[in-house]
């Protein structure tokens, strides 16, 4: 295929594309992806990333990632990079963030050991 | 004043007025814009026909991916394509359809 | 259904402690540390809470209103225009206020127009470009409707989609593929099966499922043998 091609047609474009058996699977949103749903909702209410804005988000992160991370993956790296472009958070306030997330977890993990 | 004389009256904004009716013939773009579109590459430069105006009107979807919420809207049309127009080998029926809102920019009068 | 560690699981917990602990996490037990993306979601959702862009208790309410979204929804709209012809004009006229009137708000800015399935015509839903879907009215789509084969394929070979969900449909019935792209979403109204005239509107909802409102199956009644 000619490179015009990835130019062209959006990786999420899929609508006719040849592909398999229709499995019919679901699953129970985890916590965080429910959050995320809502997170979603939620900066869409007040025009942070509307709802468009998100999908040309998804649409940008490429035909590999949206082939192998999962729909709310796609949609928190999303408004990652979104933010980012808007100028509303930078790289590292979110590197600095997730450190003290994970720090956090961490203790909660050590004060009750058995859950 | 009647309640029907003073519609007479009013003139509506530019763009108010969808430019197609139901029943219209309408053929869509066949273009390639880079980034985000919102016609999927399987419907462009189809025939169909106008099955409903959608009575909101919107911003242009294509740009509201870029973060324009507000201003100037436009109309987005039901339009009714039939699925051997689209798929020359269509396995199915000659009456079955597909049917997708397209916004006013994607479409031409024919 | 708590998907969260909402404060008022615990008695006498104050529920608006908005001053300085905004944080509920930290009163969690858990038993892993979370997952890459569990934790970039906090990290993105607590960073714009500090800058004041919305409140914590936002994301708590939207929460709570995806919750309240189930195909029970839309099978209470199905039931009601089976057995009101009025409100059956109604809602196919205007599928959003037709839900509104039973009490359906609309929190996404979405418009809905309501597909009749008929003798004669039989409705599918798709969105190929991403997953479009009348989440007010049915809730989250399942991952199925999400997944390439039914993006990719309902829209060209639908009536095999079809027969893979075990739904045969004569050849001289029309079928309508409508792929969801902008600010309208679409509801299957179903076929009413025979055999159901006795039923109460309760009673038709009960038989009224996601998957018939998607279009992919049909409504069955199986009159309970005497």
């Amino acid at each position: 295929m000619s490179s015009e091609g990835l130019v062209k047609k959006l990786p999420n474009d899929i609508g006719g594309d040849a592909s398999g058996k229709i499995e019919r699977v679901e699953h129970e949103l985890l916590p965080w992806e429910k959050r995320c749903h809502a997170l979603a909702d939620v900066l869409d209410f007040h025009k942070i990333i509307n709802t468009e804005e998100k999908r040309r988000g998804v649409e940008a992160l490429g035909s590999e990632m949206i082939g192998k991370l999962s729909y709310y993956e796609r949609w928190i790296v999303a408004f990652a990079n979104i933010l980012f472009q808007k100028g509303i958070l930078t790289p590292s306030d979110i590197a600095t963030k997730m450190a003290e997330v994970e720090a956090r977890a961490a203790r909660q993990l050590k004060s009750h050991p058995n859950g | 004043m009647t309640a029907q004389t003073i519609a007479q009256t009013v003139v509506p904004a530019l763009g108010e007025i969808p430019d197609f009716q139901v029943g219209d013939r309408v053929r869509t773009a066949v273009r390639f814009p880079v980034g985000h579109y919102r016609l999927p590459t399987y419907l462009r430069g189809k025939t169909g026909v106008v099955e409903r105006v959608i009575p909101t009107m919107g911003v242009d979807n294509e740009e509201e991916g870029y973060g324009r919420n507000a201003g100037s809207k436009g109309h987005y049309y039901r339009i009714a394509i039939p699925m051997t127009e689209i798929w020359a080998e269509y396995k199915g029926q000659a009456t079955d359809g597909l049917r997708i809102e397209v916004f006013e920019t994607w479409l031409e009068r024919i | 259904m708590h998907v969260e560690n909402h404060d008022h699981d615990e008695p006498g917990h104050d529920h608006h402690h908005d001053h300085g602990h905004s944080d509920p996490h930290e009163e969690i037990s858990i038993t892993e540390l979370p997952g890459y993306y569990d934790m970039l979601e906090t990290a993105v959702r607590e960073l714009l809470v500090e800058r004041k862009l919305f409140g914590a208790d936002e994301i708590r309410r939207q929460i709570e209103v995806l919750d309240s979204r189930t195909p029970a929804l839309g099978a209470k709209v199905v039931a009601r225009a089976w057995v009101d012809g009025e409100f059956r004009k109604r809602l196919l006229e205007d599928g959003r206020k037709g839900c509104e009137e039973l009490g359906i708000s609309f929190y996404d800015d979405t418009q809905l127009i309501v597909l009749e399935n008929t003798p004669e015509v039989h409705n599918l839903i798709v969105c190929t470009l991403c997953s479009c879907y009348p989440r007010p009215v049915l809730g989250l789509p399942p991952d199925w409707y999400k997944l390439k084969p039914y993006r990719a394929r309902a829209v060209y070979e639908p009536r095999a989609v079809l027969e893979e969900f075990g739904t045969h449909i004569p050849d001289d019935v029309e079928i309508v593929v409508s792929d969801s792209t902008a600010m309208v979403r679409y509801l299957v109204l179903p076929m009413r099966p025979a055999g159901t005239e006795g039923l109460s509107e309760e009673e038709l909802a009960a038989l009224v499922t996601r998957d018939a409102m998607i279009g992919v199956i049909p409504v069955e009644y199986q009159e309970r043998a005497a």
